[in-house]
């Protein structure tokens, strides 16, 4: 363990929420690429990861709870909106047989 | 301002990593997806580099070789996730992206939140996933099984999306080191003061037999007293003596956030609750509605999107 | 003739004398002399409810005649009360009146007052007296459009009464330009009363326009006015201790070059607004186009009240006019000519109407040359007399074209005595002619002589005596003319544009033109009434002459108590060097008058005149009488090819019209359209471009909202990234 520490420096802070980041990213990238309504939401989720991971790292180093107990949080309300959100895309996929979600664009201006 | 690292050569592994995201993301016909993806590692390791060689020695380090590890696995997915044609493989790889984050939160010593992210995220949401996209793929054109959906098979924009996102993470980073200096952990990790828990005291104290059942732990301003390692204990007999803590009465991950959930949010658990309640009930609302949609609707619809696709 | 002469001497030189000469004294009035000008507004207003009512009877037209008929009665009981000396001043009620500071310029009033003196009367007593007439002979002239028009025309009238009375008896310049302008409003109106007639319509906004011009000079004369003088007031204007007493009491000392520069250039500028309004030249090319209007309109307005407004306004800024050195000479100069222009012009036109307009023109350059050269009492009678022999006139001119359906060629119209119902006529109208050729012993013979002889009288003013001279040889030519063509001859007549309308209406003619023939309508007893009224008149108005004669008859003792009386001497006749009042008083015939032809002027001038007068007429009598077999023909026709392109010149007004449509309108039209493109392209243009921007904005905008989930999340992260690179920037910028 201390050879590998030695090789690779200490982790800080800044190196979890660099990866938070990246994550949050990536996501945020498919998000705005795909367009299958169901890979789009997951790619919600992939941010919602990037956050708890922020929260976690910060928690940690700040040596208190609340980081954490957010997560709870974080998690539970991601919980109730996948199941609302899914439940949605699959009515609308029984209106246009379609899960694009270049279908639905009423609202324009 | 005292720079962490070069803000060039920073950004400028930003930028590779996503001008890799760019170019790995599908498209129709060939596309230079291994490429990409090999730039996109390339970036993310220049910047996590980068990251290692200026991290200080100071305070204590935590085990370094496994965040590299997780961190690698979680980024290799995530990328999978969003680059993949296939709608169950993202879902799958979006469940190994999980598993990581479940290992970066074990090292930074919040287990209960990794198994807990396992169990409902991985367990629960991601399997309800995989369900819906079983149910919603959408009949296969001329029965060639194997022919995507049009919106699956190329993405969009990739270039802006990659653009906007990529600018984004260079702001945060930026801000990364502006802000958020080298933050070493501090003290004792996850470590709840055990004084705040006479209870966990006595069981741990019981279990050694170093205390009777009619024996108490001293408790001053709800607290137990404890110096130095041993404990104040008030036998049954009214005598008041030292008894030495043992080793294994520690307080863990689970206890210390149940502690602070109890003891700072107190209603927060019942909120979670509402909230799950509505969800719940808002899904039963929901899959309860009937689409009918006439057959020759449904044909027209079919053409529609075969002859786009 | 020695007797005669002699008085016109005293009648000179008492006037010299008169101490008070250029001033008044004012004393408050009766209150009834306010109503003299409010009878006609309160008949403006009723006729306005007739009109709402959808009155159809001649009511209108007897509530008009009722109400200027009962301001004339106003009048002459103002006349028979008025107390020689003072002029009375009775307030109506307070319009403009307001200070900014204390000193005596700073203080402006204008109120609803009118100035009751002798020249106030002279010209109410006429103008009523007429106005009433004229409405009673119009009841008869309009009867073809009862109902709105009928309304529209008397309420038009009132107005005019209205107006013409504001202007001739206020007591401020405010009120007079208050008059005029209404005068100007009514005769736009009156004349365009026939609005579906273009030529109407035109000939209306050319009046107004042209008196506009005119007017625009005497605005000006009002603000120097006040600014020098520091008041509007006739009453504190003429006040003895005054500025302008000063100057006048100045140039009687022979001092006429210390009177300051802007009082010289007042008058100046006040005589444009005259000259507008009483069509000299160059701004008299509106009123033979007035013609259009009704025929009372030309007799009342174009013939002896509008146009003679001018000529009040000069008489009663006299003193003011007389210490300028060349208001008067430029008066006298403007007048002759144009006296002359006009004859010629007249004596080319076939249409009778429009003779009489020429003559109307000419006759005004008569009376300001009276005013000019010094004789006052000369230019208002000529204006009194003209007045009733030219509404006569006018009003006969008016029967003839009601009679035969609008025809006024005299080339068609032929022995109108000898026709049945038209004795009066052709008498009125005989009268009315001997009046303005000046045969001996009518009225009209001594109010021109008496100009004509002071135009010798005055130093440096002969040649204007010989234009008049020769004009007033041209005038009894083209006068008598129209009477031997007209009136006397073989008996012929053609029916004129309006038969046709006629025959389309259907309201009871039809019997009389059943079989195609035209038989003329002959007047009424309103139109008869009214002629023999003014034809006695004419011939009464001699009698004005001999009353009072030692101070230049009825009217001259009117003006001697005015402002409009001869202060003896004038700026321009002492730059000849003569202190012509002190020698006059010295001796009995003095070195330095004016002499004609090495004669007395007063002596000789009756016959003089009285000859070429009868040249005139003789001419026209062999011309136009003499073997004369058809309507069309005469021996005048002979003698056209003779003088070449000379009479079509004439008959064309020598292009005048055509000049200043050349030379103003055009370039006017050209500017007009300038700025026409101006407006369109840069004031439209940044209003639109105002319009343009906003809706090109959301144009450009609008893709996007592209309804598409993918565009907004776009937008959102880019919106984000944008938000924390400011935030960086700043940060980094502020630690």
């Amino acid at each position: 363990m201390t050879l590998a520490t030695a090789a690779f420096g200490s982790v800080t802070l800044a190196h979890y929420l660099f990866v938070a980041s990246a994550l949050f990213t990536i996501g945020l990238v498919g998000f705005l690429t795909r367009r299958n309504l169901i890979i789009m939401f997951l790619c919600t989720e992939l941010m919602f990861q990037g956050a708890g991971l922020a929260l976690i790292a910060f928690s940690r180093f700040h040596a208190n709870y609340t980081g954490q107990t957010f997560v709870v949080f974080v998690i539970t309300v991601a919980a109730a909106e996948a199941a609302l959100a899914l439940a949605l895309v699959v009515l609308l996929f029984r209106r246009r047989e379609s899960l694009s979600a270049e279908e639905w664009r009423e609202l324009r201006g | 301002m005292d720079q962490l690292v070069n803000p060039f050569v920073l950004y400028g592994a930003i930028a590779l990593g996503g001008v890799g995201v760019a170019l790995a993301l599908p498209r129709r016909g060939g596309s230079p997806q291994v490429l990409g993806a090999l730039l996109a590692a390339l970036g993310g390791v220049g910047v996590l580099a980068l990251l290692g060689g200026a991290a200080s020695d100071a305070g204590e380090a935590l085990p370094s070789v496994y965040f590299y590890l997780f961190g690698a696995i979680a980024l290799a997915a995530a990328l999978r996730v969003i680059t993949h044609k296939r709608p169950v493989y993202a879902a799958l790889y979006f469940i190994l992206t999980i598993l990581s984050s479940a290992g970066l939160y074990l090292i930074l010593s919040a287990e209960f939140m990794a198994f807990a992210l396992v169990i409902v995220y991985a367990g629960a949401i991601l399997i309800t996933y995989l369900f819906v996209i079983m149910l919603a793929t959408q009949a296969p054109v001329g029965g060639d099984t194997s022919v995507l959906a049009e919106y699956d098979r190329a993405a969009r924009e990739p270039v802006w999306a990659a653009a906007a996102g990529f600018v984004l993470l260079a702001g945060l980073t930026t801000l990364l080191f502006s802000g958020a200096r080298t933050l070493a952990p501090t003290g004792n990790p996850a470590s709840l003061d055990l004084a705040a828990l006479p209870g966990t005291i006595e069981t741990a104290l019981r279990e050694d037999d170093l205390i009777g059942a009619g024996d108490k732990v001293v408790i001053e301003d709800d607290r137990a007293a404890i110096e130095y390692g041993a404990v104040q204990v008030e036998r049954a007999d009214g005598t008041v003596e030292e008894v030495e803590l043992p080793a294994d009465a520690a307080v863990s991950n689970t206890q210390s956030l149940a502690y602070d959930f109890l003891h700072n949010h107190p209603a927060t658990i019942e909120i979670a609750g509402v909230i799950l309640l509505m969800a719940m009930l808002g899904a039963t609302v929901l899959s309860r509605r009937q689409v009918i949609l006439e057959e020759e609707a449904k044909q027209a619809q079919m053409r529609a999107l075969g002859g786009a696709g | 003739m020695i007797e005669l002469h002699g008085i016109a001497e005293t009648a000179l030189s008492a006037a010299a004398l008169a101490s008070d000469a250029g001033t008044i004294e004012t004393v408050t009035g009766p209150w009834w002399t306010i109503l003299i000008p409010l009878l006609p507004l309160a008949r403006v207003v009723l006729c306005m409810f007739c009109a709402i009512a959808g009155v159809k009877t001649k009511l209108p037209a007897w509530l008009s005649v009722g109400c200027i008929g009962a301001s004339f009665v106003l009048t002459v009981l103002a006349y028979a009360m008025f107390a020689d000396g003072a002029g009375e001043i009775t307030k109506g009620w307070t319009w403009i009146d307001f200070g900014w500071g204390d000193s005596p310029g700073q203080h402006i009033t204008g109120n609803f007052s009118v100035l009751i003196d002798n020249l106030t009367l002279v010209w109410m007593l006429f103008v009523t007296g007429l106005g009433a007439l004229i409405g009673l002979y119009a009841s008869e002239y309009m009867e073809h459009d009862l109902g709105l028009g009928y309304c529209r025309f008397f309420a038009a009238f009132c107005l005019f009464v209205f107006s013409m009375a504001c202007l001739v008896m206020g007591d401020n310049l405010i009120m007079l330009f208050m008059g005029w302008e209404g005068v100007g409003l009514c005769s736009y109106l009156l004349i365009g009363y026939f609005y579906k007639k273009p030529s109407a319509v035109a000939a209306a906004k050319k009046a107004f326009i042209v008196n506009r011009i005119g007017d625009l000079g005497l605005l000006i004369g009002i603000f120097l006015t006040f600014t020098h003088f520091g008041t509007l007031e006739y009453r504190e204007l003429f006040a003895e201790g005054g500025k302008l007493a000063h100057y006048v009491a100045l140039v009687k000392a022979g001092h006429a070059g210390e009177v300051p520069l802007v009082v010289q250039l007042i008058p100046v500028l006040l005589m444009v607004g005259a000259f507008g309004k009483s069509a000299q030249l160059p701004l008299y090319v509106w009123l033979p186009d007035a013609m259009e209007g009704p025929t009372p309109v030309s007799a009342l307005i174009h013939a002896a009240t509008m146009v003679t407004a001018g000529v009040y306004l000069v008489a009663r800024f006299f003193p003011l006019f007389s210490c300028s050195a060349w208001a008067l000479p430029a008066v006298a100069w403007v007048g002759a000519l144009t006296a002359l222009l006009s004859a010629t012009i007249g004596m080319a036109q076939f249409d009778i109407k429009r003779i009489m307009a020429y003559s109307t023109v000419s006759q005004l350059g008569y009376m300001f040359c009276g005013l000019a050269v010094l004789t006052p009492a000369g230019g208002v009678f000529h204006v009194v007399t003209h007045a009733f022999f030219k509404a006569s006139l006018f009003l006969c001119c008016g029967a003839v074209m009601h009679g035969f359906a609008g025809q006024l060629d005299l080339r068609r119209v032929s022995g109108l005595m000898r026709m049945k119902g038209w004795m009066i006529v052709s008498l009125a109208m005989l009268v009315g002619c001997l009046n303005l050729s000046g045969f001996p012993f009518t009225s009209g013979y001594f109010s021109k002589d008496m100009i004509l002889a002071e135009s010798f009288v005055t130093p440096g003013m002969a040649p204007i005596g010989w234009i008049l001279l020769f004009t007033a040889g041209l005038t009894a030519y083209y006068t008598f003319r129209v009477w031997f063509r007209v009136f006397v001859g073989p008996v012929e007549y053609e029916p004129g544009e309006e038969y046709h309308d006629d025959e389309h209406h259907a309201d009871g003619h039809d019997d009389e033109h059943a079989d195609h023939g035209f038989h003329p309508h002959a007047p009424g007893w309103a139109i008869n009434t009214v002629l023999a009224t003014l034809m006695v008149a004419s011939l009464l108005a001699v009698g004005l002459n001999f009353v009072d004669r030692s101070r230049g008859g009825w009217v001259g003792h009117m003006l001697d108590d005015s402002t409009a009386a001869p202060i003896g001497a004038a700026a321009f006749v002492a730059e000849h060097g003569a202190h012509a009042a002190e020698h006059a008083e010295a001796a009995g015939e003095a070195a330095h008058h004016g002499s004609f032809l090495g004669m007395n002027p007063h002596a000789v001038m009756f016959y003089v005149s009285a000859v070429f007068g009868l040249v005139g007429i003789g001419a026209a009598f062999w011309l136009h009488y003499v073997g004369r077999r058809t309507a069309a023909t005469a021996k005048a026709d002979a003698l056209l090819p003779a003088m070449g392109p000379v009479a079509r010149w004439a008959q064309h007004k020598w292009y005048v019209d055509e000049l200043y449509d050349f030379v103003l309108v055009k370039p006017l039209w050209v500017i007009g359209h300038v700025f026409y493109l101006l407006d369109r392209l840069l004031v439209d243009g940044l209003v639109n471009l105002a319009g343009f921007v906003p809706r090109w904005t959301g144009r450009t905008l609008r893709p996007s909202q592209s309804g598409e989930l993918h565009g907004y999340a776009a937008q959102m992260a880019l919106g984000i990234a944008f938000v924390m690179i400011v935030v960086v920037v700043l940060l980094g910028a502020a630690s």
